[in-house]
């Protein structure tokens, strides 16, 4: 059936799509080398930075394992190199007019930018966090620096992806690392069982994207999005005629792009697929808990939007309206999973007495409220009027830029208290307010804001993607809406439950005495990041500004 | 310019931030809090040197040039300057026109700091106005400021311990006993000099009635200092009342004002318009005077919309767009210009704002307040209800002359003129030392007035300079002598020249320079200037309008009674034989603390009238170059047939040679009449008493302004009152408590349905939510095997419904 259909004279396959074929060799090996080494010196220089800076930390561990601190110091180097470069929009309106980066595998417009600043702000935030919480110890510190650089590196290229296999590349070198990662605490049973539940997950789910991709692929005859996009164009355009040969391919289509789900699920931990989340995150150092959970949950909603735009919205309005059937498609599958995902994460998080078991659960149900913003996008992707999509689109990036502020210091509150405590039980931080009072008002403003509670951050970030889903003006993404608020209210249990452990309930007798003053490097580090709940608040107009400047270009 | 506002700014905010200080620990720094003593001291002294910085800064921008002569223009007499502005067309710029010529307009440095609000296109913001006014101001206010700060270290060195009030007696029979609030009187102290700062720096006229406010809040905390004295609470409180009278009026002239102007901004402003660019938009004095228009008055645009808004509306009805509505408007708002509408509104705006004035400098009739202010301490008395707060009234009618219509400036004459003489009585027989130096002081405030009125920018203001340092020095003088004699009654005290001769000869001085003594025609002390400007102005003024003339003969005798009535203050307090020997054994003369400042303002009484020796510089001057543009030519009435002469007449030397020598004269006669009663006692004051019998009385009953106020106002008041509270107790008392039983039954009501019904409903709601979320917890079973099985399962699963979902879609299309 496919290959009659890839055979027959319908295949859009031209050189009008392909500019490669039917040129000369010469030809070719100058569009190749132009196409890469000028990303490389434009575009793409944060990604080189980082690879030489992967290059020159084991270099240093190598040679000069004497300086202690090489790799604190030279890491933090890299990345500020790198972050300089991403953060100005380094070339994104030419990045879009120049022929594709690396003949058409990756993109280079504002939202793969966007998102890189995220990721780079984010692992620049983690790296001073990890030096005063002690994980990894001085000696490894190399090793772990390294992981994180290379798993940041595939995190990159996901969210410039243009072509599957960049999607599979990039999201193996993201996930690998991050396997090593988690089974770091080596001497501890529970991390290496959370390393090897969270390989062995991996590995199925890729398994199963492989082969969904497989499918895609050979069904439309390219790996490259626009160009599976504008065959799938083509292979609605015969609907009326050829009708059983559509429905046969695109039921096809439909497996595929179900298992192609299943990969990014996986790395969003999507209900049914975020099994190894509570396991890994109990199992592995809240450090690490802090990079998954934010780094790659970022990075996967960024192909989750390549890829869902990729087949809903192409910059001809005619072919627009032909892609009806997959922008429905993708409506139902996002929104469905995303309610799915939201509630089971807020129910699950329940009956927790572990804080990262717990905070686990709390992600899982914030990438719900992530997911809803995409599908508001895909809803309203059809419309010519472009300014509905950029602008859920645009509140996801303002959510993601705030989540990425409030997990990281829920993380960084439960490392510093388990340093102190020994424990990251709840029942332990009873009584807290009492012997570090500056300490457990920071914590509760970060339990509030994750709650979605004004004047904090999360209300801003809640707020955004509402407002985005109200204005799509679409029942089923209202029907979204109101889950999404009654998903807000039952997470009011669990996180308000923590600040009434800390605040209300008596100190248990035989612990010792935790103190964090603020005035330490932990206090001073968490009280900065508890300020930027309320900072983010008041200069929410500066974030949706940031947002809408991320994704200015995403549809063109 | 930048810096003007920086340092000046500075200088406002420092006497906050020592408030702000002593707020919070004031109790706590040194001894009894004497600490904040200091804390205040140094940052109104800070505030003076910065003041001075910017004097400076002002002087070596705009120097003083050397005076031009008024001989040319000016040679005819005051009839010509009126008649030329008459007819209007014909030599009015021979004049007028050369003046303006002679004259540099210097423009203000003007500007915002912070913006409160916008609605529209209009704004509130906190902006300044610095001009040389401004600069003068601040110079002063924070001179003598500094001054009272150093001398109160003296004065009111008793609060640094425990005070036992004779003055009040408990019920027991005890006198009150309470700690020492030293600390207290510096923070009211930082509070006022912040305050009143903040309202000579002022920007727009919202932010001049915040800072109004807020020195009467701290002239109502100083007056009632020692507030379990009934007497000092009674007049903390009328203070309070009477001003807000007073601030009612002056709401309505910012109501005026932003209605009609559409602006609080005294200078221009830059502003965004509806395409996001800047543009300047005319403030107040712009509007009322635009330089297009010579800078003379004019109903602004707004006012004569806001007058003609019926015929508005009908034309914006029947033209088509609002482009030629707007156009038809514009052609014709000339013309009812022309007709006077909007100038009604102008003059509502005029009399708003100098409504706040007679409240604020205790004009007739609302001057009341002032003498029972004296309760208050001394050194406040001196700071507030002299110098400074009470002379804001002036500042703002100065400042705000641009706007006051011929018109208005009459009201004031005549309001200033009232008070004036009526305060001067006052003071005639009064024998409290302070109640007669606050008499003086309405007095004073009153000539002010009468000389802004008169069309006598610089001669009122002028004044008010003078004035505060004499005035100042005669209350510190006199709160010397009552620190040393514990008595405010000049009929216990006498002979106390020995006991005290710093406080002696200062207080001499202070008399002299209020008296305006000097040698004619050559050179005397400050007051002997400003009082000149001011006889000089009415002179002009009384040929001008003969009708009002007899404005300029009370003020000459108000000049006479005020040489009296000092004189004979200073005669039985420190001449003749001691009449109460406890009083006199137990005099002393006062610390240095409190000599210094003395001093200091003495010597500034005498030369503050004087050129400073081989410069142009003299506070005449400095002040000249803040004369509003517009003002000085004078103007004429439309109304009534009546002319503000042009300032400049009255500095022409024929005018001024005559005026010297009334003056003059006036000084010398109240001063022989004091000399012969109470100097030499050839006369005797109690024949006089007897003989002006009905005349006593009314002046020692202070012309029964207290009884008839007393009468007309606070009694209904409170008998209304008091019919209120009876019917609110018997009435809708019984109302509110029956309503409330009622509620309190409908509230156990819905108490027992909530709890049986809708808290049952939602604990099962929560209860379930919360089993499935431990059974959801279930599903984590930490089994591998199951997870990837889960897995497979759910893509099945998913598979499944999108397949539905899928095959169903399909069959429809």
């Amino acid at each position: 059936m496919n290959d009659e259909f890839a055979r027959s004279e319908y295949c859009p396959l031209t050189t009008d799509h392909c500019p490669l074929i039917s040129v000369n060799l010469s030809d070719l090996l100058q569009d190749v080398l132009s196409s890469t080494t000028g990303p490389l010196m434009g575009s793409f220089r944060p990604e080189v930075v980082i690879s030489i800076t992967i290059l020159v930390i084991l270099l240093q561990r190598t040679f000069l394992p004497a300086w202690k601190l090489g790799a604190f110091y030279l890491m933090l180097l890299g990345l500020g190199t790198a972050f300089y470069f991403v953060v100005p929009w380094h070339g994104t309106m030419e990045g879009m007019k120049s022929p594709p980066p690396f003949t058409g595998m990756l993109v280079a417009d504002s939202f793969s930018v966007g998102l890189r600043t995220l990721l780079y702000l984010f692992t620049l935030l983690l790296i001073p966090f990890t030096q005063i919480s002690g994980v990894p110890k001085r000696e490894d510190a190399a090793e772990f620096y390294v992981l994180v650089l290379g798993a940041l590196l595939g995190m990159s290229l996901m969210v410039a992806a243009n072509h599957l296999i960049v999607v599979l590349v990039g999201m193996e070198m993201a996930s690998l690392p991050c396997y090593v990662l988690a089974g770091w605490q080596r001497n501890r049973r529970f991390g290496s069982e959370a390393a090897l539940k969270y390989a062995v997950f991996g590995a199925g789910a890729a398994g199963v994207m492989l082969f969904g991709m497989s499918l895609l692929a050979g069904a439309l005859g390219s790996a490259h999005l626009p160009t599976m996009a504008s065959k799938l164009i083509a292979l609605f355009e015969l609907f009326p005629q050829e009708r059983s040969a559509v429905v046969a391919t695109s039921g096809l289509l439909m497996l595929g792009g179900l298992m192609l789900f299943v990969g990014i699920g996986f790395k969003l931990a999507a209900f049914p697929f975020h099994f190894w989340a509570p396991d890994a995150f109990e199992g592995a150092s809240a450090e690490v808990g802090a990079f998954i959970s934010v780094a790659s949950k970022i990075a996967a909603l960024g192909l989750l939007v390549r890829l869902a735009l990729a087949f809903s919205a192409v910059p001809d309005p005619g072919a627009l309206e032909k892609l009806a059937p997959a922008r429905e498609y993708l409506v139902i599958l996002i929104s469905t999973l995303a309610a799915i995902t939201c509630t089971f994460g807020n129910l699950a998080a329940y009956g927790q007495t572990n804080m990262k078991r717990l905070l686990a659960y709390s992600t899982i149900a914030h990438a719900g409220y992530m997911m809803m913003a995409v599908a508001a996008a895909v809803a309203v992707a059809g419309n010519a009027d472009r300014s509905g999509a950029e602008e859920a689109i645009a509140s996801l990036v303002v959510y993601a830029g705030i989540y990425l502020f409030m997990n990281l210091a829920a993380f960084a509150g439960v490392a510093f208290l388990r340093n102190v405590l020994g424990s990251e039980d709840l029942h332990e931080y009873a009584g807290l307010v009492r012997r570090s009072p500056g300490f457990t008002v920071c914590m509760a403003l970060v339990m509030f804001s994750l709650l979605g509670l004004p004047p904090l951050a999360g209300f801003t970030a809640k707020f955004a993607v509402f407002k985005a889903l109200y204005e799509t003006g679409k029942s089923p993404i209202h029907a979204l809406l109101a889950i999404g608020v009654l998903n807000t209210v039952l997470s009011l249990f669990y996180y308000l439950r923590v600040v009434k452990v800390m605040v209300i309930d008596p100190e248990p007798a035989d612990r010792t005495a935790p103190e964090i003053p603020l005035r330490s490097a932990a206090g001073g580090y968490f009280f900065l990041l508890a300020s930027f709940m309320l900072l983010l608040f008041f200069f929410s107009g500066g974030v949706a500004n940031w947002a809408r400047r991320a994704v200015e270009s995403l549809l063109m | 310019m930048d810096t003007l506002p920086l340092l000046l700014g500075t200088a406002w905010l420092l006497p906050l931030a020592s408030f702000a200080l002593i707020l919070l620990f004031g109790s706590r720094m040194g001894k009894a809090g004497r600490g904040a003593g200091f804390v205040a001291t140094a940052a109104i002294v800070a505030a003076f040197v910065l003041s001075a910085t910017a004097l400076t800064v002002w002087l070596s921008a705009h120097p003083i040039e050397a005076p031009a002569g008024h001989s040319s223009a000016t040679a005819d007499s005051a009839e010509h300057g009126a008649a030329a502005k008459e007819n209007h067309a014909a030599d009015t710029h021979a004049s007028a026109g050369e003046t303006t010529a002679a004259k540099k307009i210097i423009p203000p440095v003007a500007g915002d700091w912070y913006e409160l609000g916008a609605f529209g296109t209009k704004r509130i913001t906190i902006g300044y106005y610095i001009d040389a006014l401004t600069i003068a101001m601040f110079f002063m206010v924070t001179m003598v400021a500094s001054c009272i700060h150093i001398y109160s270290f003296g004065y009111m060195h008793e609060e640094l311990s425990e005070v036992t009030d004779h003055q009040v007696t408990l019920a027991s029979g005890q006198h009150l006993h309470r700690r020492g609030r030293f600390h207290r009187f510096y923070q009211y102290l930082s509070l006022f000099c912040f305050s009143m700062l903040g309202l000579v720096i002022a920007g727009n006229i919202a932010m001049v009635f915040v800072f109004w406010e807020l020195v009467g809040i701290c002239s109502y905390f100083l007056i009632g200092f020692y507030i379990e004295r009934k007497s000092a609470s009674n007049a903390a409180n009328k203070a309070f009342i009477v001003n807000r009278v007073g601030d009612f009026g002056m709401i309505i002239g910012l109501m005026a004002v932003w209605t009609g102007m559409g602006t609080f901004s005294f200078g221009d402003y830059e502003m965004k318009d509806a395409q996001g660019r800047e543009t300047m938009r005319p403030g107040i004095f712009s509007q009322a005077r635009p330089a297009g228009n010579d800078f003379q008055l004019q109903a602004p645009d707004g006012m004569v919309k806001f007058a003609k808004r019926d015929e508005i509306a009908e034309i914006v009805q029947k033209s088509e767009n609002a482009a030629d509505a707007e156009l038809q408007i514009e052609k014709r708002i000339d013309g009812w210009r022309k007709d006077g509408f909007g100038y009604g509104w102008l003059i509502v705006a005029g009399l708003g704002i100098f409504c706040g004035c007679v409240g604020k400098s205790a004009q007739f009739p609302l001057h009341v307040w002032l003498p029972d202010a004296m309760e208050g301490p001394t050194p406040v008395s001196a700071l507030i209800h002299a110098a400074t707060m009470v002379a804001a009234g002036v500042y703002l009618v100065g400042r705000f002359y641009p706007v006051f219509t011929p018109e208005v400036l009459m009201v004031i004459a005549y309001i200033g003129c009232i008070t004036l003489f009526i305060a001067a009585t006052m003071a005639l027989v009064a024998t409290d030392i302070k109640r007669v130096l606050a008499f003086s002081t309405v007095s004073q405030l009153g000539y002010m007035m009468l000389a802004l009125g008169f069309g006598g920018w610089l001669a009122g203001i002028f004044h008010l300079f003078t004035h505060a340092f004499f005035k100042a020095l005669l209350f510190l003088c006199s709160g010397s002598v009552i620190h040393a004699t514990h008595t405010n009654e000049m009929p216990r005290m006498g002979g106390l020249l020995k006991k005290m001769p710093y406080t002696g000869i200062t207080m001499l001085i202070g008399c002299l320079a209020i008296a305006g003594a000097g040698i004619p025609w050559i050179i005397g002390l400050s007051g002997y200037y400003s009082k000149d400007f001011i006889i000089a102005q009415g002179l002009v003024y009384q040929h001008a309008n003969p009708l009002h003339g007899w404005l300029f003969y009370f003020s000459v005798a108000g000049a006479g009674m005020t040489s009296f009535y000092m004189f004979r203050l200073w005669y039985m307090t420190f001449l003749g034989t001691p009449r109460d020997k406890h009083v006199y054994d137990h005099a002393h003369e006062s610390t240095p603390s409190m000599l210094v400042p003395l001093v200091i303002l003495a010597v500034m009484s005498v030369i503050s009238g004087w050129k400073v020796p081989f410069t142009n510089l003299e506070l005449p001057a400095l002040l000249t170059q803040a004369i509003p543009s517009g003002t000085e030519e004078g103007a004429v009435s439309n109304l009534t047939k009546f002319y503000i002469p042009a300032e400049h007449l009255s500095h022409e030397s024929g005018v001024h040679f005559f005026a010297t020598g009334i003056a003059f004269l006036m000084a010398l006669l109240g001063f022989v009449l004091a000399t012969a009663f109470y100097g030499t006692k050839r006369l005797d004051p109690n024949d006089a008493r007897r003989t002006f019998a009905t005349l006593y009385r009314i002046f020692i009953h202070k012309w029964y302004f207290d009884e008839a106020y007393q009468k007309i106002f606070v009694r209904p008041a409170l008998a209304i009152s008091g019919w209120i509270a009876w019917l609110d107790k018997n009435g809708l008392d019984w109302i509110a408590d029956n309503s409330a039983r009622l509620m309190g039954l409908c509230a156990r009501l819905d108490d027992w349905f909530d709890r049986k019904f809708v808290d049952r409903l939602i604990d099962l709601v929560a209860a379930g939510t919360y089993r499935l979320g431990i059974r959801l917890k279930a599903l984590q079973t930490g089994s591998l095997r199951q997870y990837v099985m889960l897995l497979a399962v759910g893509l099945a699963a998913l598979f499944m419904i999108m397949n539905f979902y899928w095959n169903f879609a399909m069959s429809k299309m």
